[in-house]
C-alpha cells in the first residue's frame, strides 16, 4: 500500500508541475488562438533569473518569489509586445513559428547570460524533507501542489465570475467582434501572457528546487504540452487536471510496467486522445469534423 | 517596356516554361547543377549536396504545407522512417538500392495513412500536434526494435551501386542527389499544374468552398499527405547516405522545426522558394562563421564560448525577423522585385 | 552537350583522394591543427572542458619551442552533438582549413558516424571523449582511441564493489543506448567472476529527468548497491531522489558525469558515491600540479572550467605532439602514424602512461576506482 501511495506522491508532484505549464499553454491559446512552443523556455529563463536571485540574497524564498514573479511579469509583456502582438493578424503558421524562433534564442540566451552546468537552485528551505502520511516530499514538491490548487480555483473564480474573464473568452472566440464591443485585447493578451509566465515560471522554479537547474529544463514544456491537449486546449482547468493524469499515470508505469515506456507514454495520450476524443476530456466540442 | 505576361490559353497557362528567356536561364541553371563538382572543393560540395538534399525534403513538406495548407512537424518521423527503410532494405536484406529507395519512399507513405486518416478530419492545428507526438513516437519505436534497427548503434550505408554504376565517391553522389532533386522538382511542378494540384490550393484556400465544388476533403488531404511523406521518405534515405549512418540521433527534432522554417524564409507554396529557403538555411551558419572570422581571426583558434552560442541564437532571429518583415520570403522578394523592374517609375 | 559531358566523365575518374597533398597543414611557421566538439549546448560542459585542454597541450609545446621550429594552432569546429554537423566540420577541417592532424571528433557516436571520412582520407586522429568498441576494433591505421571502454570501467568497478559489500541486492539503472549497453556488458563480465545478485534491473530513454519510480522499485527490491547509469542530469535526479526516499544504498557512477559540479547540485547525498576514471582526480597531487600547469597558460575563467575531459584532451594530445616531434624531418601522415604506433608509452602524470602498438590502436588506460568527498566537492581514490 505504501508502495502505490509513494507512486502517487511522486506522481501527484510532478503531475502540479506539468499541470501548471499545461495550464499556461491553455491559458494563452484560450484567449488568442495561439500555442506558445517557447512557454517551457520561459519557465527555464526564469528559474534561471531565481537562482540568480537565490545566490544574491543567500536563498530567501520570499524575496526570491517576489523577484521571480516580478521578472516573470515583465519578461513575458515584453515578449508580447515586442514579438507577438506585431504578429496578431498574420496566419496562424507564421505566429507559431515566432514562438518556435523565440524558443530558439531562449535556450541559447540561457547558456549565453549563465552557463552550461548544472546546478543546485541553493534554496535549502525548499529541499527540506517532509513526512505526510508516511510519505517523505520535498517543501518545494508539496508547494507546487498547492500553487497549482490556488492557480485552479483562482482561474475557476476568474473566468466564472469577472468581466475581464468573459472578455478573455471574447476575444478568444473572436478578436475583431471583441473589439468592436469595446474588450481591449491587447490588455486581454498581456493579461494572458503575463499569467502564464507567472505559472511556467512558478513551476520551473519549484521543479528545478526538487531536482536540479539545468539547460534541459525546457524540456519541461515538451512534456506538459501532452497534458494540455489531454485536458482540452481551450479548457485551463482541464490541463490542470491533464497534467496530474499524465505525471500520476507516468509514474504507475515506471513503477510497475518498465521505465522505457515513460518517455513516450505522453505522446501515445496524445494521439489516442486526439483519435477518440479530439477536444480534450474537459474541452468545449468545437473541433470541426469534416 | 513589357508591361506584363499574356496568356491567351489554359495550356499557355499550365505550360512548364513560358518564355524563351526562362528555358534560357533553365538551360544555365542545368549547366551550372553538372558543372558544380568542378568550381566547389570537397567541402562546398557536400554542402551543395546537403542542400539538394533538405531541399527534397523541403518540396516534400511544401506539398503538405505549402499547397493544402496543413501544418506538420512530422518531418523528422517520416525521414528516420524512410531511412531507416532504406538502410535495412539494402544492408540486412541486401535489396537492389532502387527497390530501397522506394521502400524508402513508401514505408513513410504508408506511416502517413496511419497517422493521417484519423487527425486529418480535425482543424490543422491538431495535424500539427500529432505529427509532433508520431515524430517521438517514431523515434521510441526504432529504439525498441532494436533486432530490427539496430537500436541506438544505428546501420551503416554504403554509398548505392544502382544498374552497375556506382556512386561511391562524393562527385558521384552529388549526381545521383541533383538527380532526385530534378525527379522531386519535375514531379512537383507536375503535381502543382494538375487537377489535383489545384484542389490542394483550393483546400488550402477555402475548405468549405472547395466541398462545395466537389472536391472530397478527406481524399486529397490524404493524398497530400502520402505524397508529401513519400518525398520526404526518400529524402531521409539520401540523408541517411549522406551521413553514411542511420541513428536516430541523426534526425533530431530540431530538423522538423528547420523544414518548417525553410518554407517560411523562401516563400510558403513556392516549389523554388522551398528551394531558395534551403540554400538560404543551410547557408547561414556558414554565413556568420565567417562574419565572425572576418570580425575577429582569434576567434578561430581561441574560442569565445558566446560566439558559438550567438549562432544560435542569431539562427532564431532571422527567423522571426523574416516572419515580421517579409512574411512572403524570399520568393516574396523576389516578386517584389520582378513587379518593380517592369513597372517602374510606374507604382502599379 | 555530349562534349561536356564527355569532358564531365573523363574528369570522375580522378577520385579527391589522391589529389590532397599529404603533408597539408604545414607551412614554414605554423601547424594547423583540428577537432570538433560540443561547445554550445548543455554537452559544452565536457566539449568546452576539453577543448581547454589540447589548447593547454599545444600552449605548452608551443612555448617550448613549437613542433619542428613551427608554432601549433588549433581550430576548433562546434558541431552541438548533432551528428551531421560533425561530419560536415570533420570535413571542412580537412578539405577547407587543410589541417595536419585532428584531436578530437566529438563524442562517441559522432565519431563512429565520421569514421569512414577519416579513414578514407588517412589523416591522423587522435579520440579521447568517448571511446567505443567499433572505433579500434577492427583497429584503423589512422584513428587512435585513448582512453578506457565503458565496460572495462564497470567491470573492474563491479567486481570491487561486489568483493567490498557482499551479500548484497543489487539495482541497475542504465540509458537505452550505447552507453548503456556498454555498462551491461561490463556487468555480465563481472559476473563471470564473482557473485552478483542483481533484483532490479531497468532501462530508461534518455533525456528522461524524473526517476521517483524507479527509486521507488529500487527501494523496494531492498537494493544495497546502486549502479547509476546515468550521464549527468539523471544521476542528479536519481542520487536526489534516494535522499528523498530516506534510502541509502551504495551507488555507482562513471566517469562521463564526474565532475564536481555534479556533487555540488546533488548536495550532501553525494557524499561517498563511487565513481570509476583513467585520469586523476583534481584534489589528487597530480591533479593539483594539472591546475597549477593550466594556470600559466589559461585564464583564470577558463581554469574554473577544467575538469577531467581537460586532462584527457590534454594527454592524448601530447602524445600527438610528441609523435609529430619525433618527425621534425619528415612531417608527413605516414610517418606520424608510424610514430604514434611506435613511440614507447607516454606519461603525462594525470592518467596512466598512454601507448600504442602495431596493429593496436587503443590507449587501454587504466582505471582508478574513486569515492566522492563532498566536503571539497573531489573525488578520493580507494585503496
Amino acid at each position: 500500500m505504501s508502495y502505490l501511495a509513494e507512486l502517487l506522491a511522486s506522481g501527484l508532484a510532478v503531475g502540479a508541475v506539468y499541470g501548471l505549464i499545461a495550464m499556461s499553454f491553455a491559458i494563452i491559446y484560450k484567449s488568442t488562438g495561439l500555442l506558445n512552443f517557447s512557454q517551457g523556455e520561459m519557465g527555464m529563463i526564469i528559474a534561471y533569473v531565481a537562482w540568480s536571485i537565490s545566490t544574491a540574497t543567500d536563498g530567501n524564498p520570499f524575496i526570491v518569489a517576489l523577484g521571480s514573479i516580478v521578472f516573470a511579469v515583465i519578461f513575458a509583456l515584453a515578449v508580447e509586445r515586442i514579438a507577438i502582438r506585431p504578429m496578431m493578424n498574420e496566419p496562424i503558421l507564421s505566429r507559431i513559428m515566432v514562438t518556435i524562433g523565440l524558443s530558439v534564442i531562449f535556450r541559447a540566451s540561457v547558456i549565453l547570460f549563465w552557463d552550461a552546468l548544472p546546478h543546485g537552485m541553493g534554496m535549502p528551505a525548499g529541499e527540506v524533507l517532509v513526512s505526510l502520511g508516511g510519505v517523505q516530499v520535498r517543501a518545494a514538491q508539496i508547494a507546487v501542489i498547492v500553487v497549482l490548487f490556488f492557480a485552479i480555483a483562482g482561474i475557476w473564480a476568474f473566468f466564472r465570475y469577472s468581466r475581464f474573464g468573459i472578455a478573455m473568452r471574447a476575444v478568444a472566440s473572436d478578436d475583431s467582434t471583441a473589439q468592436l464591443m469595446g474588450v481591449n485585447s491587447g490588455k486581454v493578451q498581456m493579461t494572458a501572457w503575463g499569467a502564464a509566465a507567472v505559472m511556467s515560471g512558478t513551476a520551473g522554479v519549484l521543479f528545478a528546487i526538487g531536482a536540479e537547474l539545468s539547460p534541459s529544463l525546457y524540456a519541461l514544456g515538451l512534456k506538459a504540452f501532452p497534458a494540455t491537449i489531454l485536458g482540452g486546449l481551450d479548457s485551463i482547468i482541464g490541463s490542470a487536471f491533464g497534467g496530474i493524469i499524465i505525471g500520476i499515470t507516468e509514474n504507475l508505469v515506471g513503477g510497475y510496467i518498465s521505465s522505457g515506456l515513460k518517455e513516450v507514454a505522453g505522446f501515445v495520450i496524445i494521439v489516442l486522445i486526439l483519435m477518440i476524443r479530439p477536444y480534450g476530456l474537459f474541452g468545449e466540442k468545437r473541433i470541426e469534423r469534416l | 517596356m513589357r508591361s506584363g505576361y499574356y496568356k491567351e490559353t489554359l495550356v499557355e497557362h499550365i505550360n512548364l516554361t513560358d518564355t524563351r528567356l526562362q528555358r534560357a536561364w533553365i538551360f544555365i541553371g542545368l549547366i551550372a547543377l553538372v558543372a558544380a563538382p568542378y568550381f566547389f572543393d570537397y567541402y562546398g560540395l557536400s554542402l551543395v549536396t546537403l542542400m539538394i538534399i533538405t531541399a527534397i525534403g523541403a518540396m516534400g513538406l511544401n506539398i503538405l504545407t505549402g499547397w493544402t495548407g496543413l501544418i506538420s512537424l512530422g518531418q523528422t518521423a517520416f525521414m528516420v522512417l524512410g531511412a531507416y527503410a532504406y538502410a535495412i532494405s539494402t544492408e540486412s536484406w541486401d535489396w537492389s538500392p532502387l527497390a530501397g529507395f522506394a521502400l524508402a519512399g513508401l514505408v513513410p507513405a504508408a506511416a502517413s495513412v496511419l497517422v493521417g486518416v484519423p487527425s486529418l478530419r480535425l482543424t490543422g492545428l491538431y495535424l500539427a500536434i500529432t505529427t509532433l507526438a508520431s515524430a517521438f513516437i517514431v523515434n521510441h519505436l526504432v529504439l525498441e526494435f532494436d533486432d530490427l534497427t539496430n537500436g541506438s548503434s544505428g546501420i551503416f550505408v554504403n554509398r548505392p551501386t544502382i544498374l552497375g554504376f556506382s556512386f561511391d565517391t562524393d562527385q558521384k553522389f552529388y549526381y545521383l542527389v541533383a538527380g532526385f532533386g530534378l525527379a522531386t522538382i519535375l514531379a512537383c511542378l507536375n503535381l502543382r499544374r494538375s487537377r489535383i494540384g489545384r484542389a490542394l490550393i483550393a483546400i488550402r484556400d477555402n475548405d468549405n468552398a472547395a466541398r462545395v465544388m466537389g472536391i472530397n476533403l478527406r481524399t486529397y488531404k490524404l493524398y497530400a499527405f502520402v505524397t508529401s511523406s513519400f518525398i520526404v521518405g526518400i529524402s531521409g534515405a539520401l540523408y541517411g547516405i549522406f551521413l553514411s549512418f542511420v541513428t536516430v540521433d541523426g534526425f533530431p527534432f530540431l530538423l522538423a522545426i528547420e523544414a518548417l522554417a525553410i518554407l517560411i524564409v523562401g516563400g510558403m507554396g513556392s516549389i523554388a522558394g522551398a528551394i531558395l529557403g534551403a540554400i538560404f538555411i543551410i547557408g547561414l551558419p556558414e554565413v556568420t562563421s565567417f562574419a565572425f572570422s572576418a570580425f575577429g581571426d582569434r576567434a578561430q583558434s581561441m574560442f569565445a564560448t558566446s560566439a558559438h552560442e550567438i549562432k544560435g541564437l542569431l539562427y532564431g532571429l532571422v527567423i522571426i525577423l523574416f516572419l515580421r518583415l517579409q512574411p512572403h520570403g524570399l520568393m516574396g522578394l523576389w516578386q517584389d522585385a520582378k513587379r518593380l523592374w517592369s513597372l517602374w517609375p510606374l507604382r502599379y | 552537350m555530349r562534349f561536356t559531358t564527355a569532358i564531365a566523365a573523363s574528369l570522375l575518374l580522378v577520385s579527391p583522394g589522391a589529389l590532397l597533398a599529404q603533408d597539408q597543414g604545414v607551412t614554414d611557421t605554423e601547424i594547423l591543427l583540428g577537432e570538433v566538439e560540443p561547445l554550445t549546448g548543455p554537452p559544452s560542459l565536457l566539449g568546452v572542458a576539453h577543448n581547454l585542454g589540447v589548447r593547454l597541450a599545444i600552449a605548452e609545446a608551443n612555448a617550448n619551442g613549437g613542433v619542428a621550429d613551427r608554432q601549433l594552432r588549433l581550430i576548433a569546429e562546434d558541431d552541438g552533438y548533432v551528428t551531421s554537423r560533425t561530419i560536415q566540420s570533420v570535413r571542412k577541417l580537412i578539405s577547407v582549413d587543410e589541417v595536419f592532424a585532428l584531436t578530437a571528433l566529438s563524442g562517441s557516436g559522432q565519431a563512429i558516424a565520421s569514421m569512414p571520412i577519416v579513414e578514407q582520407f588517412g589523416i591522423p586522429t587522435m579520440i579521447p571523449i568517448g571511446p567505443l568498441p567499433p572505433l579500434y576494433e577492427p583497429p584503423v591505421d589512422n584513428i587512435f582511441v585513448v582512453g578506457q571502454s565503458y565496460t572495462e570501467g564497470m567491470r573492474q568497478l563491479a567486481i570491487y564493489l561486489a568483493e567490498t559489500y557482499p551479500d548484497m541486492n543489487w539495482g541497475v539503472v542504465l540509458q537505452d543506448d550505447d552507453y548503456g549497453n556498454a555498462l551491461h556488458e561490463g556487468i555480465q563480465q563481472a559476473m563471470e567472476e564473482v557473485d552478483i545478485n542483481i533484483v532490479y534491473e531497468t532501462e530508461y530513454a534518455r533525456g528522461q529527468t524524473d526517476f521517483a519510480s524507479e527509486m521507488l522499485r529500487v527501494r523496494d527490491a531492498e537494493v544495497g548497491v546502486l549502479i547509476a547509469g546515468g550521464i549527468i542530469s539523471e544521476n542528479i535526479a536519481m542520487v536526489r531522489e534516494t535522499e528523498r526516499l530516506g534510502i541509502d544504498p551504495v551507488i555507482a557512477t562513471f566517469w562521463p558525469g564526474r565532475v564536481p559540479e555534479v556533487l555540488a547540485a546533488i548536495g550532501e547525498a553525494s557524499d561517498g558515491i563511487y565513481s570509476v576514471d583513467y585520469v586523476a582526480p583534481i584534489q589528487s597531487e597530480e591533479g593539483q600540479a594539472f591546475l597549477e600547469l593550466a594556470a600559466t597558460y589559461l585564464t583564470e575563467d577558463e581554469v574554473g572550467r577544467v575538469n577531467r575531459y581537460t586532462m584527457t584532451g590534454y594527454s592524448s594530445t601530447r602524445v600527438l605532439i610528441e609523435a609529430m616531434r619525433g618527425c621534425a624531418d619528415d612531417l608527413t601522415w605516414a610517418c606520424t602514424i608510424e610514430r604514434l604506433q611506435s613511440n614507447a608509452p607516454l606519461d603525462t602524470n594525470v592518467m596512466a602512461p598512454i601507448g600504442f602498438g602495431e596493429g593496436n590502436r587503443f590507449s587501454n588506460s587504466e582505471v582508478t576506482i574513486m569515492r566522492a568527498d563532498y566536503e571539497t566537492l573531489s573525488f578520493v581514490p580507494v585503496d
